[in-house]
């Protein structure tokens, strides 16, 4: 029997059979596709991107933006790796040789006071959204080129910071068909469970929902929203920092571009996942899904050689047909809506 | 005794003037009808009783008490529940998720807390039974009826036990069976010594259910009578401006 009902799920849960078909292509595309390798190198690249969307999903969701946190998370994993190393040549570390430990406490941190200072820009400055976190999206890579006057910050060798490492290159374990599972990838998967719970079975993530479909409502019932805005971009600035740190663990030295446009991706993930631009909704399991999504396709296109100008145009058309899917998802919205009356009369 | 008393309240968006002066008290057991024209200042002297807006000028007493709301969480603590006019529905959340905004039922404390989803759609599903309504609790609130909605806005103000209940036109787009609903829950709650203000445009449900009828003209309070000693004839005057005063 047809449905409106049926056909909207449907499209709820697209992105998991398009990510199958997405997969079995590629499986026969590239005989290197699925291998333990390769897979465990999807999740790894999933496991930063999949942060980001994290911290960007709960944005959108109380109906804000972050642009800001690529530069959040270069100028992290730099910050990160300065504090860390020994002292010397700026080319060679020039860090200032901290306990790791802290440095970490001082990365998620400063990540915080980024997402605060936004937060309240937007809302006891007034300011739009758009363009504050466009203003730092700029200041933070600026005083990143800045810092290091153009020039990579490196120092691996340094035995002390191995559990700075430990989050971004550490393998957990192997699992068969899968290859080795990174630290990394544990710690999103959890942050995704944790993710869902506060959105789903939390007050917080209640008023946020309420907060991106009606903001006067939010307002009148009671809800603080301008201090819920300054939290939620307080945990995209920690999530930012914490994606850095990780980051920092897969890369051999950080550049002062590290990060950058990688925001066009998270956006892209998000949107495809199902997250909505126009606030309040959203689910952490659809914004997974499209991060798994991106990250197969380009590793896939990699794969089978695809080049990187080819790869940015197909990444611009799977933006189009994921808004496309989604406006007809408004459009059979209405006619169910206009079913369920007709049935009534 | 008297639950609610507002003296000289004054209040201005920058050169707008929308009250003047207004003096309004309520008791026990009461319900008051307020009306008036478009833009006479009820919806904005109802914000004011529910916390939304402070006064730029004048007195808030509850039950004896002088008051001032911060926000509607102060004034809901001090028993005032409101219906506002345009309802504060969150289309993208379920008639649930609507009644409770605010005051989620959670286990637990702080970070460590939980909606406890059942519940909550349980007792909706029981406010909605009892005002006659067949809204389910799971049902999202963008996919409802006119009346539907304004049930899920109603089915708020019996979360609590509240002592003054506001209605800011509460029967403007529901049907004549569901005014009645609305009119016989007005008596309902007079009855049970709650006291109730009703703003409405329709001088047949203020006549029915309200034992007192103010009127408000640009700001200003013109008239403010038991319903036994006035009309409607004389109450559309005022409205109106035919009569200045009475
Ligand atoms: N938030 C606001 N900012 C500026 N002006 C406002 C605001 N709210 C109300 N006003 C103004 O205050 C005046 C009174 O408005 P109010 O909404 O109280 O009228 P009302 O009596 O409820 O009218 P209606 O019968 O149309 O609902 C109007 O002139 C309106 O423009
Ligand atoms: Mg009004």
């Amino acid at each position: 029997m047809f449905s409106y009902n049926r056909l909207l799920f449907l499209i709820d849960h697209l992105i998991w059979g398009i990510l199958i078909v997405v997969f079995v292509f590629f499986i026969f595309q590239s005989e290197h596709f699925l291998t333990e390798r390769n897979i465990s190198n999807i999740l790894a690249a999933a496991a930063v991107l999949g942060v980001l969307v994290a911290g960007q999903t709960f944005v959108l969701i109380s109906g804000n933006f972050d642009l800001s946190t690529e530069s959040t998370l270069g100028l992290a994993a730099l910050v990160g790796v300065w504090l860390i190393v020994p002292a010397g040549t700026p080319t060679n570390g020039g860090g200032i040789f901290m306990n790791p430990y802290l440095s970490i406490i001082l990365t998620l941190s400063m990540g915080a006071l980024i997402g605060y200072a936004i937060g309240c820009l937007i809302t006891v400055g007034n300011m739009h959204n758009f363009i504050v976190t466009l203003a730092a999206l700029l200041i933070i890579r600026g005083l990143m080129l800045a810092f290091t006057e153009g020039a990579p910050v490196s120092g691996f060798n340094n035995p002390s910071a191995d559990v700075f490492y430990w989050l971004g290159h550490e393998k957990a374990f192997k699992v068969p068909g899968f290859g080795n599972i990174f630290v990394a990838v544990l710690a999103t998967g959890l942050i995704y469970f944790i993710c869902h719970l506060i959105l789903k079975h939390h007050k917080f993530g209640r008023e946020l929902y309420a907060i991106g479909g009606n903001r006067d409502a939010a307002e009148a019932l009671g809800i603080n929203v301008n201090r819920r805005i300054r939290q939620v971009y307080m945990l995209s600035g920690i999530l930012a920092a914490l994606a850095g740190w990780m980051l920092a663990g897969r890369v051999v030295s950080i550049q002062p571009n590290l990060g950058e446009t990688f925001i066009f991706t998270v956006f892209a993930g998000a949107v495809i996942g199902g997250v909505s631009l126009q606030g309040g909704r959203g689910t952490m399991l659809g914004a997974l899904g499209g991060v798994l999504l991106l990250s197969t396709i380009d590793r896939g296109l990699n794969l089978m050689q695809v080049s990187v100008f080819w790869i940015k145009v197909i990444q611009g058309s799977i933006i189009l047909v994921a808004m496309l899917i989604d406006a007809q998802r408004v459009r059979l919205q209405e006619l169910s809506n206009i079913a369920t009356s007709e049935k009534k009369l | 005794m008297k639950i609610l008393e507002l003296k000289n309240i004054s209040k201005s968006f920058g050169a707008i003037h929308a009250l003047e002066n207004v003096d309004l008290d309520i008791s026990q057991g009461e319900a008051l009808g307020l009306m008036g024209d478009n833009g006479a200042g009820k919806s904005t002297l109802m914000k004011i009783v529910a916390g939304n807006f402070s006064p730029t000028n004048g007195e808030i007493f509850v039950e004896g008490k002088k008051t001032s709301f911060s926000n509607p969480l102060d004034s809901r603590n001090h028993g005032i529940e409101i219906v506002y006019q345009d309802l504060k529905l969150c289309n993208n959340l379920t008639a649930s998720a609507n009644v409770f905004l605010g005051r989620e039922i959670n286990s637990g404390f702080g970070f460590f807390s939980r909606l406890k989803h059942t519940a909550m759609n349980d007792r909706a599903a029981e406010l909605f039974g009892e005002l006659k309504s067949e809204t389910r609790p799971n049902d999202l609130v963008e996919r409802m009826s006119g009346g539907q909605r304004q049930a899920v806005a109603l089915a708020r103000t019996r979360l609590s036990d509240p002592k003054l209940v506001l209605l800011d036109e509460p029967t403007a787009a529901i049907s004549i069976r569901q005014v009645a609903g609305v009119l016989t829950r007005i008596k309902q709650l007079k009855e049970t010594g709650h006291a109730v203000i009703l703003v409405s445009h329709r001088m047949l449900d203020v006549f029915e259910c309200c034992d007192r009828v103010a009127v408000l003209r640009r700001g200003n309070k013109i008239a403010d009578k038991p319903i036994a000693k006035t009309s409607p004839e004389e109450v559309t005057g005022l409205i109106t401006g035919a009569l200045e005063t009475a």
